[in-house]
């Protein structure tokens, strides 16, 4: 660069710093960085955007009558038939019927799960012998097992919680197995060379160590709960969301079936954030 | 002559087919010496170290520690590693503390004056409170520190515990590490394959050849270079001579090349 060249960006610089305050270019590539970080502000604004802007895409397309209605009603009609639905078919204590059944289904799978999947992984000769077995049944299609548990179980409650059962216990016990395996050797042995028993390594280490993985497994296994539940309610049931939403099928009801699927959204949303948020407070170490 | 305070007495280690040490491995260590073994990576010092931890066992042969054979791992001998040497989910004061955990020889007032005691010389008292992910990774390595001393071990076995440092924070504490182990008088069996890092920190470096382990040789460094080491000591004569002498140890016996 000439002496001249830089004097004249110099006094660029100068001219700028002077007229008017230095402003960002206001470019598009400053929010593009590759694997860049963003404002948390932009984050929460972009997360509230996206879906607000869905929604308004698609109460335009309804209201312009480019779907049919009777498939794909607007957002606004599946609200009404929320609230209509609450009303009168009284769908919150249907939210509630599956909410519970989840839930009982989940902490039944989850009692089991954790102290199996534990054992499994820190005795071979206990996971050599579960392990193929578990593996088989866990690529076992739930829907297949369905005839099979009402033969067991009937179309009570009980066939209910064990299909839920049956979907979420197999796959979290390998989770588990996975989380204990991944504990650090090192925690282990620094453990037994201050003294600690295999159970006291157990409760006071690897316990603890793999307490944040398990959680965030827990968390992601209810959600497929509630995929279950579905196929259950559908099956045999007369409550819960899943009968709420075949019924209102049978008629045509599609904004009634949106709602009802609507619903099931919120509460696996809600749920979510507050076990994330959980997650966070307890594990601030990490 | 006594025999020495931990002994190795014709230790054969094999895992499968694979020789780890070469057949009838002997050696003696005695108490309060700084030991150092040297060796390229893989050829089995952290083994022969860990069998004295009782954290693997010998294939044939006796390890002893005052004329005892050892057996599974206690607080006698302590061990520190290089990465994931503290717990994360504990504050640095609790991890101190998990030393002496399962000390019930201990009463509650005694464990906590021990723990704010070897806090302090480790100079983490002010950061007692905070959890390892907040406090650097020579921190994390003192935390180690304090909680092996804490814990009461005689022994100290260290594995490559500073590899993961900078060479300034390695410094640091390789002197305050050699300190210590002086005052409190114990006796440190530390593994790495930095020579300048051992012939800083050893009374004695024992070099190793590659897998299957075997002595190459057997240097007393503190006849050489006396027991006081300073950083400037890095700068003599006689520690450089030393440093190249074992590097030709070392490639002389083809732990250099493959």
């Amino acid at each position: 660069m000439t002496n001249l060249a830089q004097a004249v960006s110099g006094m660029g610089q100068i001219e700028d710093k002077t007229e008017e305050p230095v402003r960002a270019k206001p470019s598009l590539s400053r929010f593009f960085v590759f694997r860049g970080l963003l404002a948390r502000r932009a984050e929460i604004a972009l997360g509230i955007g996206g879906s607000v802007g869905l929604l308004l895409l698609w109460e335009a397309a309804a209201r312009l009558g480019w779907t049919n209605p009777v498939f794909f009603p607007a957002p606004s009609t599946v609200i009404a038939a929320m609230g209509r639905m609450i009303v009168n078919q009284s769908l919150l204590w249907h939210a509630g019927i599956s909410t519970m059944r989840v839930w009982v289904a989940f902490l039944i799978a989850a009692a089991m799960a954790i102290p199996i999947g534990i054992l499994m992984s820190s005795y071979r000769v206990i996971g050599a012998p579960l392990e193929p077995v578990i593996d088989f049944i866990r690529y076992l299609p739930v829907p297949a097992l369905v005839p099979l548990s009402i033969i067991w179980f009937g179309v009570g409650e009980s066939t209910k919680i064990y299909l839920l059962w049956l979907g979420t216990f197999f796959q979290l016990v390998l989770l588990v197995a996975d989380d204990m395996r991944r504990v650090p050797q090192e925690y282990v042995e620094i453990a037994s060379t201050l003294g600690a028993k295999p159970h006291q390594i157990l409760k006071d280490v690897a316990f603890r160590a793999m307490l944040p993985g398990l959680v965030d497994n827990l968390r992601i296994t209810l959600g497929w709960c509630w995929t279950y539940l579905i196929i259950a309610e559908i099956v045999a049931a007369d409550s819960g969301i899943g009968f709420v939403i075949w019924t209102a099928r049978r008629y045509m009801k599609t904004p009634e079936v949106m709602a009802g699927v609507v619903v099931i959204g919120i509460i696996g949303l809600v749920t979510d954030q507050i076990l994330r948020a959980i997650h966070r407070r307890a594990f601030q170490y990490l | 002559m006594n025999t020495p305070y931990l002994t190795f007495d014709r230790i054969t280690k094999t895992f499968g087919d694979i020789e780890v040490v070469a057949p009838h491995f002997d050696l003696g260590i005695e108490k309060n010496d700084f030991v150092v073994f040297l060796g390229p990576s893989g050829c089995g010092k952290t083994t022969l170290m860990r069998m004295i931890g009782g954290l693997d066992t010998p294939s044939g042969g006796e390890i002893r520690l005052q004329g005892v054979p050892v057996g599974p791992p206690d607080w006698r001998r302590g061990m520190m590693f290089q990465s994931y040497s503290s717990f994360p989910w504990l504050t640095v004061a609790q991890n101190v503390e998990f030393g002496m955990r399962y000390r019930h020889d201990l009463t509650e007032e005694e464990k906590l004056a021990r723990r704010d005691h070897y806090l302090d010389l480790v100079g983490l008292y002010e950061f007692s409170g905070a959890y390892p992910n907040r406090v650097s990774g020579g921190m994390r390595q003192r935390v180690a520190i304090a909680r092996t001393l804490a814990s009461g071990s005689d022994v100290l076995l260290m594995d490559e515990p500073f590899g993961a440092l900078d060479a300034q924070r390695r410094e640091t504490l390789q002197v305050e590490l050699r300190n210590i182990q002086k005052r409190d008088a114990k006796t440190v069996v530390f593994v790495t394959h930095d020579v300048e890092e051992a012939v800083f920190l050893a009374d004695r470096v024992i070099v190793f050849s590659k897998r299957p382990a075997r002595v190459v040789a057997d240097i007393d460094i503190t006849a050489r270079l006396g027991a006081d080491r300073h950083l400037d000591l890095r700068d003599s004569v006689g520690f450089f001579e030393l440093r190249n002498e074992i590097l030709r140890l070392l490639r002389k016996s083809g732990a250099g090349h493959e």
